[in-house]
Order: C-alpha cells, then structure tokens, then sequence
C-alpha cells in the first residue's frame, strides 16, 4: 500500500513537472506578448519595448525564464501577475474557491438528482420508467453545457422574468446573492453531471440484480426494502464514492465556458482573460493549480478504493 | 464585447466651438468642462456602472487599453483636459503661456490640487511625472507624443516650463489625460510601485480607488481632498464587468446595472420598450476603418488599392455592423469633421462605384480574380457582419475574400510588427489632426508607419502640420494630407459609431465624453429612490 | 454489425437481409440511431437538397425575423436564414470532429499499440506525454493550442485531434499489452513469425473494435468541445457556418432573437444522441458477441 502510494505520487510529481515545462513553453508560443498588448496601436518606440520586455524579463532565453519560474515554484513563490501586480497564488487561490464552490454545490445537486434516477431505473430496468430515465440521460449527455446555460437564461428570462445579479460576492459576504449567481450556472452543469450519476447508478443496481447472493436474497423472500439496502445499496456505495471524485475533476475542467457565460470569476474564466491578456505568470499558476488538483484528486480516489474495497486489497 | 484597439480620437464635438490654441485658459470652471454644470444635483448615492470591457490594469503610465484609460481619467489627471468641442482645456494647470519662438510653454499650476491621500501636489511632481512617461526606457505607451519635450524646469512651487526641440501644435492636447497623469515625484522609484496602482491610486483626480476585483468588478469612491468641490457628486460608482451584449441588456432591464454605454449601439432597438430607462446618442471621435498593408501582396498595387474602396460601400457596412446607429465618414472621424475635415466630396475614391472599380482591377491585371485576406479580431462584434458585408461588396470587382479571425494579442502583435495585412481596425485620436495622423502615417523612423506607406510627400505635409500653429493654415495643410491619404489609400475609414449610453431614469446630469472615457461621471448624480 | 461465423459466407443475401431486418427489430434503439445518423449524413452530404436558400447570402433589410414559413428557423443578424445555416453547418461541423477524432484514433491508436505491445522505453516515454496531455481541461487547451496555430478549420481540427489523442492512446495500449501476453502471440512468435505481422495481423485486428467503440464514446464530448471552441470565438473562420459558430453570433441577441440560439443547439443534441444511440447498441453487440 505505502508503496504504491509513494509509485504514483512519483508519477504524478514527473507529470506535473512536464505539463509545467509544456505549458511554459505554450504560452510563450503564443504570438503576441503582453508588451504588445499594453504598448496597442499607440508607442511604437524599440527602446519602449525593450524596457518593458526587460521589466517582464521577456529579454531572457526562455530556458532560462523556465529555471527561474521553477526555482520559484519550488520555494512555494507562483510569482506576480503581470497584469494585477498581486502575488499569483492569491489571485489563482481566490478564483480557485469560486470554481471550488461551483463544482461542490454541482456534485451535491447532481448527487441528490442522478443516484435517485440511476436507482429507479435500475430497479424497473427493462420497463417503461427505465426507458424514459435513460432517454434523458441521452439527451443530457447530448447537450452542450453552455447551451443548456443559454436556454436556462432565455428561459428564465422569458418565463418569469428573472435574470441572475452579475456582481459575485462570495458566500460569506453576501449568501443569498451568492447562491442566486450560482443557480444557473450550478443547473447547467449539474444536468451533464446528474445523468452521468444516472447513468453510473443504473449500471450498478443492474450489475448487482444479477448478483447470486441478492438473487438467493430475493428468492428466500427478503423484504424488498432490505434487499435494496442490505444489499444493493452497500455494494454500489463504494464505486459510487470514486465516481463522485472523477466527477469533481471533470467538473474543474467544465466550467471554462459556463464562467465566462455567467460572469463567475472561477478558475476557468481566470485561465481564458489571462491567456488573452498574456499575464503569463497567472496562466502557468493556474495551470499548474488545476493540474495539481486533478492529479491529487486522481490519486485520492484510486487509494480511497483500494482502501474501501477489500478485494482490491493486495 | 466590442473593445476600442486604442483610442487617441477627439475632435471638434457637437458644440462646434472653434478650435485653435486657447492662450489663456482658466477662467472656465472644471465642470463646465467635464459635463454640464449640475443644476441642484444631490450630493451622495451609488452608481453601478455595466461595462462589457474590463481595464487589464489601472496603470495609467504604462497600460495602453482604451479600458483602462476610461475609467483612470476619474483618478488621474494631466495639465490639460480633452475638451469635448476638440480644443486643450487646462485642467491641473491654471493657465498656460506660449514664447515668441513657440518651443516654451510655460504653465502656471492650480493650488489646490492634493494627491489622494492628501498631499498637496507641486511644479516637481508635475515635472517629475511627465519626465518619467517621456522617457522611453520607462515603458510608456505614450512615450513617443512627448518626443518634441527637450527639457521640463520647475520656475517655482507653482509654475513649470517645458522646452521643445520644434514648435509642436499638438503639444497641449498631448498634456491630456490620456497617458500618465500627475503623480507624487519620485512614486516609480519602488519597482512594486506600477502594481500597487491596481490597488491604490495615487492622482488628483474626483475618484480613488476602493477596490479593483478582476474578472468581477472595480469601485471607485469620492475622493473628499476634490480640489473643485463643485465635482464628485457621487460617494460611490462600481462598474460591473458583463460577460457579453446579451447579459448587458437583460442586467438593464432588470436594474442590476444603473448605467451602460452599449458595446454594441444597435442594442438599444431591444430595449426601448423599457419604461425605466432612458436612451441617449453621443457623438464620438471613433473610426471604424479597412487598413491597407502596402507590404502585403495583393494590395501593393496602388489600382487594387482604390478599386477597393471604390467598391466599399461604407453606408451598408455601417448598417450591418452598428444599424443606423453612427456617421458615415470620408478622412476623419465625425465629430473631427467640422474643424479639420477635408469636405468629402473633393476627396477621391469615394465610391460605391462598380465601374470604374472593374476597370482598375483590370488595369492592374486582375481582371481573372484575386484573392484577399481581411483579418478581423475575435470580440469585437461588428467585424463579423461588417466582414461578411464586405466580403459580398468585393466579390463583383473579383476580389474573393477571405476571413482570418484571429484574437487580439496576435492582431497587435500583427500591426504593431507591420505584418498587418488587409485588416479591420478600431480606433480613435486625442481631437488633434498631428496625434491622429503622425505617428500612424508619417514614414519611418519619426512615425510608426503601421501600413508600410513609406509616402514621402504625406509625411512632409505631416511635419509641416505639426509645426504650423495658425489654425487656418494648418487646416489647410491636413486637408491636403487627406486628400493625398484617400488617393492613395493606406486606409479607408468607414464610419465612426455613436456612443449609445442606456440609463436607469433616476440617473441625472450624465453626459458621455466623445472619447468613450467617463469624465462624465465626475458631474452626474441620482436621484433619491 | 452481426459476427460473421464461418458458414455463414455460403448463405444466400436474401437470407442475410432477413437476418439483418429481424435483428433491427428486436433493437428499436439501433434503427433509432440509424435514422438519426442517416438523417445527419444525408444533411451534411446534400444540404442543398433540404434548402433552396443560401447560408451566406447578406441581407441587411431582413436581418433578425422570426421563424416563419420562408425562413423556418428565422434569420440572422445580417438576414442569413438560420435553417440554411445550420443545415450546411452540419457538414462543417460533423466533418470537423470526424476528421478530428479520426487523426487522434489513427494517431493514438497507433503509438498506443506500439507502446503496449513493445513495453519499456518507447512505452514510458509516451506513456508521460500522454498523461501530460490528459492533465489539462479539454477547452483550456483547445484555448491554448488555437491561439498558438491560431483559428481556422485545419487548426481546430489539430487541437481536437491532439485533446483526444490520449484517449484512444490508453485504449489501444491496454488492448495491447492484453494481447501481447496471450497463447497466439507466443505461438506465432516461436514459428519465428516477424513480431510486426503479430502486431498487424493479430493484435491490431483484436484492438480496431475497442477503438471504434471509443471513438463513437467520444464522438459527442468532441462535438461539444467543437461548440465550445466555436462559442469562444476560436472556431472556424466566417462566412462559413458551423454550429458553434452560429452559437457564437447568436449570444448578443439571446433574448432578442432566441431562434439563433436554439435550432442549432438542439441540432447538436440531435446530432449527439444519434450518435451515442450508435455507441450504445454497438457496445451491446460487441457484448453480446
């Protein structure tokens, strides 16, 4: 056990280490620096240029900008934006817990939606309700989630008039208003989410009807309810828990467009304004941030289930 | 989305005041200058401002976005402000005198103006601030328009005296508040100094800083050290950053946002039903334009270059782009017209005229077809249908036009390399014709050159522009400029869009600066809900 | 789609056709998909065959009309009619993430096969660029890779290609290395067979269903990725339609005219269910199988 743990954060540190060489080196392959950008159609003097691509130290070999991006890194320093002048780690850490937020409240409303849906129809598998569920989950798979946001706006704007404040304020300032930016956003990505559940749930109540021992338990004349908890229930618990963790990351990885559809000042819409301003010293952060998380998460969910489930216990 | 490129327009606004150098300014007050004296306006209240461009940075000195530069011009100011009828207001200056020789300029400064945070500023802070923007190795933007400064010297605590190499015309309009501002002397001294101004602002201006939320929004609050206290009516104004046009409606309708200037003017046919706001026009001192790149291929050929814009019908681009919301233009944005406009009927090439279009490309060998990139930005809405508009109107003088959309980062990086190809372009001047037209079109090294134009007598009438300080000679010489510009078209400029400003009815006394930057602000008020 | 047993060649077609319509029969869900993909392949094949009208025909006058009988799904901002739009966007669209998925299937397929199959250093050395790859979120180096090519149809489809090369990368590398250790290799490697016919004849051969079904799995995911590079604004290049593109154009008028946003949303939903309809009743076969 320990030393699997010890393989895969080795792994996970090479990885991380790569994708930090790869983004470095993409962004910068990016045409158009932030010089260019602040300088616009206005002052075109060389030696401006060089003063600020001095100041930025764009004037550098990039390896060398890398090594010393990294020897930063390493002594826990994400650097300063280009842009805001704050130091990255806090800019990337405030928008972090915008995104954090968004996809925790998403997978509780997925939860409380998808496991309902994949457990009905798993239990009528075969029959009407199951086709209807699994008809939705098509279509939730099928639907792009910034549509689906799109339609909620038009909708909720058309049907009753509402339309969703624009300013965030974090949850400890202001709850009410935060949960009313979120609504939407959580909704929209919620669907995709609850019927990956659905979908994930209704495969596993059928894989274990088909158990021998829940068999035996219903041929013996178990009550049904006891069946469905004694033994459907237990046994799909734990790949349900791994499955909420892979959910968790596809939902950081989601939210670039809903951000920037609804204003929420998240990860994702940090990465997207930072790339088109080129504050590189943001976009490698947060990259290196998002990357972190769903590596961690990767290997928290694969040891949470070698550790729950016993026969994977080796 | 639609986000001005740069914006250095202004010009002789709808007042139609006369334009020329005022020697003895001053007596006006501020607020006459920055809107309409507010008659009973109320002290207090909050204002929330939508705004679908957000600044990158609050770094006068350094930032060039035309985002930024909206909203510093309420923390930061210059010696001069930007008069909306086009002429150089003083505004930290309490007047200005200009030598025989006309190179020194001596300006006497207002007494009363304190840094936010109280410190009352003085001439070293003035000469300071001006040398440290002029002085290219200290990465400003702006450092190119103060080329003609040789020398600033401080007389005393109250009066500064600037130098020139060449009598320069534009200077004062260059003392505006466009780049740089008056800041404490010595304030860049600490290298973190150019971040913390996203933090805490350091000018004379109505406004500070209270907090800047990237990606969410920006509040500014009273400054109460004001040195005009009849300014900064308002304790508070916030602009929210929208995501897109669509959320900036529904936000107005909804009264989320108190105030908006549309990014898109054809908007406000979706909201005039709306009985709690109001609509109102501006003019401004933008332009909407086609760039030729002479270096880029195709259009080297001085016939491909007026077949094209014999062929732009500039009036069916405008109602694809913005609808019927701005002014068709020959040579110079609208509101610049009137004072230094060349009358667009003695301007060549100005078409629609098919005919005469099919001959050229003829003439120039392209009677089988030729094939053209246009470059437009991604986010700047009206490129899209503005582009497949033009795209129709180019294809009967067998021009097949291509579409290369390509994100702004690498269309500056494009045009400021000289790589810039068949491109839309937005953008706008300070209201003077040297700071419209020298550094874009004058050759190289004294001018940028963008469009590889290399044009020997246009450049010359640029110099002599710039020296000339009569006002009737030197219309005259812009005019010919203008005329040697529409022979040879290096651009065409199609129309300058009118800034459309949505507002909630208890807002009063707003009126928006043709620039687009929100000195406005300084004298609006709300009414008490 | 049936697997073909040996005696089954010498039976006449009649009987196969019966065979086939009996077996449509018993799963709706296939011949669902059949119709929907059927649909979607004669669109983006004949689209002028559904619409007389253009897709980029400019008409300033009659910009922004509402769905009527000429113009089903109303018309655009610069009066293009919306249903011709999204009808010959289904060709540049469905080719895009098509094409896409194709190059990251053959790509990936193959480093994955080769990887799996040899093992060691060509495997470890993969193995970490594709994980390097799969580390970041689909869009945010969809962003990336399009502002280092920049937009356009070529360059969007590299930047799907290599988003999903990982995927089918892993898929083959597992099926691989399964095979690799099996009986039949061994015994083909011990007639002194030449390693590369094993891994043609057999491994490949054994691979190619588990990277059809991936690619069906990941058709949808590509198709929105596609929307959202569209939406973004890093899509392909106007006048020409592309789902995405049209989703782009139509959000300053949400609310103003939602017949922009709506038709070629629920094309794509449409187009997506057929598809992962397909997956699904493919998978069911190859199980089945």
């Amino acid at each position: 056990m320990a030393g699997y743990l010890v393989r895969r954060l080795l792994a996970a540190l090479v990885t991380a280490l790569l994708s930090s060489l790869a983004v470095f080196l993409l962004v910068r392959a990016v045409p158009g620096d932030i010089v260019a950008q602040m300088l616009g159609q206005a002052g075109g003097d060389p030696a401006t240029e060089q003063a600020l691509r001095g100041f930025f130290g764009l004037d550098r070999p990039v390896w060398q900008q890398y090594l010393a991006w990294l020897g930063q890194v390493l002594q826990g320093d994400l650097g300063t934006s280009w842009t805001q002048g704050l130091p990255v780690a806090g800019i990337v850490g405030q928008a972090f817990a915008v995104t954090l937020e968004l996809g925790l409240l998403t997978l509780i409303v997925a939860t409380a939606i998808g496991v309902p849906m994949g457990l009905v129809a798993g239990i009528h598998e075969g029959r009407l309700l199951d086709n209807v569920i699994q008809g939705i989950n098509i279509l939730g798979l099928a639907a792009p989630v910034f549509w689906i946001g799109l339609m909620l706006l038009i909708g909720a704007s058309a049907l009753i008039g509402w339309s969703p404040p624009f300013m965030y304020s974090p949850p400890g300032q202001d709850l009410w208003q935060n949960l009313q930016i979120l609504l939407l956003p959580i909704l929209s990505l919620g669907l995709l989410q609850a019927v990956a559940y659905s979908q994930f749930v209704r495969q596993s109540v059928v894989s274990a009807l088909q158990q021998d021992y829940v068999r035996t338990a219903i041929a013996k004349g178990l009550p049904q309810r006891k069946v469905f908890f004694k033994h459907i229930l237990r046994n799909i618990l734990i790949p349900l828990v791994t499955f909420m963790g892979l959910i968790l990351v596809q939902i950081l990885g989601g939210v670039v467009v809903i951000e920037s559809l609804f204003a929420l000042p998240g990860l994702g819409r940090l990465l997207l304004t930072s790339i088109q301003n080129r504050d590189l010293p943001v976009v490698q952060g947060g990259l290196l941030l998002v990357v972190g998380v769903a590596l961690s998460l990767n290997i928290l969910i694969d040891t949470l289930y070698q550790y729950l489930d016993p026969r994977m216990r080796r | 989305m639609t986000r001005k490129i740069d914006r250095r327009t202004f010009g002789k606004g709808t007042a139609g005041l006369l334009l020329g150098s005022t020697f003895l300014g001053g007596a006006r007050s501020l607020r006459a200058q920055y809107a309409a004296p507010a008659e009973g306006g109320r002290r207090g209240g909050k204002l929330t401002v939508g705004s679908i461009v957000e600044p990158p940075a609050l770094d006068p000195f350094h930032q060039g976005a035309d985002a930024r530069i909206q909203v510093t011009v309420l923390m930061y100011q210059g010696l001069m402000f930007e008069d909306a009828s086009g002429t150089a207001q003083p505004l930290l200056a309490e007047s200005h005198e200009l030598s025989q020789d006309g190179l020194t300029y001596t300006f006497k400064l207002r007494r009363n103006a304190v840094f936010h945070g109280g410190r009352p500023m003085t001439a070293a802070d003035v000469k300071y601030s001006y040398d440290y923007v002029r002085n290219p190795e200290n990465g400003s933007p702006g450092a190119g328009d103060y080329a003609t400064i040789e020398e600033i010297t401080v007389l005393d605590d109250h009066t500064v005296q600037m130098r020139l190499s060449e009598p320069n015309a534009a200077l004062l309009m260059t003392l505006t508040n466009k780049y740089g501002g008056v800041v404490p002397e010595g304030y860049f001294a600490d290298q973190a100094a150019r971040a913390r101004m996203n933090q805490q602002s350091v000018g004379t201006g109505p406004y500070m800083l209270a907090q800047f939320q990237p990606n969410s929004f920006l509040t500014l609050r009273r400054n109460p050290d004001y040195w005009d206290e009849n300014s900064g009516l308002l304790d508070e104004i916030t602009f929210v950053y929208l995501p897109n046009a669509a959320s900036m409606l529904v936000a107005l309708r909804s009264g989320r946002v108190d105030m908006a200037v549309l990014s898109r003017p054809q908007d406000a046919a979706q909201i005039e039903d709306a009985a709690n706001l109001e609509i109102r026009r501006f003019p401004s001192f933008n332009q909407k334009s086609i760039d030729l790149d002479l270096a880029y291929e195709p259009l080297a050929p001085l016939e491909v270059r007026q077949a094209i814009a014999l062929a732009v019908d500039k009036t069916k681009i405008m109602q694809a782009a913005i609808g019927g919301f701005g002014t068709v233009i020959g040579t110079m944005p609208a509101g610049m017209q009137e004072g230094w406009g060349a009358p667009v009927d003695e301007l060549p090439n100005q078409g629609p005229d098919l005919a005469r279009a099919k001959d050229l490309m003829d003439k120039a060998g392209h009677a089988g077809g030729l094939e053209v990139t246009l470059t437009t930005i991604i986010g700047y809405d009206w490129m899209d249908p503005a582009a497949v508009t033009l795209a129709e109107q180019l294809k009967p003088i067998g021009i097949d036009l291509q579409i290369n959309k390509v994100d702004l980062g690498v269309w500056i990086n494009n045009f400021r390399s000289r790589k810039m190809g068949f491109t839309f372009n937005d953008w706008g001047t300070q209201p003077d014709p040297s700071l419209l037209f020298y550094r874009h079109f004058h050759k190289q090294p004294e001018g940028a050159d963008f469009r590889n134009w290399n044009d020997g007598p246009g450049s010359e009438l640029l110099d002599k522009g710039r020296q000339e300080s009569d006002p009737a000679k030197r219309r005259a010489i812009y005019v010919e400029f203008q005329k040697r510009l529409a022979e040879q078209v290096p651009t065409i400029m199609m129309f300058s869009s009118d800034h459309v400003v949505v507002s909630s009815k208890k807002v009063k006394n707003y009126r928006h600066h043709p620039t687009g930057w929100y000195f406005g602000l300084a004298d609006a008020w709300v009414e008490e809900t | 789609m049936s697997m073909a047993l040996p005696g089954m060649a010498h039976r006449d077609r009649r009987d196969g056709a019966i065979r086939l319509l009996r077996e449509l029969r018993r799963r709706p869900e296939l011949v669902l998909a059949l119709a929907i993909v059927g649909f979607l392949l004669f669109t983006a094949l004949f689209p002028w065959a559904l619409t007389d009208l253009s897709p980029t025909e400019v008409d300033v006058a009659g910009a922004l009309q509402p769905p009527s009988a000429t113009h089903w799904f109303g018309t655009d901002d610069v009066g293009r009619d919306v249903f011709a739009r999204v009808i010959y966007g289904t060709r540049v669209t469905l080719s895009i993430v098509a094409g896409s998925l194709a190059i990251s299937a053959v790509l990936g397929g193959l480093a994955g096969l080769v990887a799996g199959y040899f093992g060691r250093w060509p495997d470890m050395v993969a193995a970490r660029g594709v994980d390097v790859i799969l580390s970041f979120p689909p869009i945010i180096l969809g962003v990336v890779i399009t502002g280092v090519l920049g937009t356009g149809v070529t360059n969007l489809v590299m930047a799907l290609a290599i988003v999903y090369l990982p995927l089918f990368f892993r898929i083959a590398r597992a099926g691989a290395i399964a095979e690799a250790g099996r009986t039949y290799v061994e015994a083909a490697r011990s007639l002194g067979v030449p390693e590369w016919q094993i891994l043609v004849r057999h491994v490949l051969r054994n691979v190619l269903p588990l990277i059809l079904v991936q690619y069906m799995i990941l058709f949808p995911l590509a198709l929105q990725i596609e929307a959202a590079l569209g939406f973004l604004g890093l899509g392909i290049q106007p006048p020409m339609p592309d789902w995405g593109a049209i989703l782009e154009q139509s959000k300053n008028y949400l609310l103003f005219a939602p017949w922009m946003s709506v038709f070629p949303g629920l094309f794509i939903v449409l187009a997506a269910s057929g598809v992962i309809l397909l997956g699904r009743s493919v998978q069911k076969i190859v199980d089945a199988a």
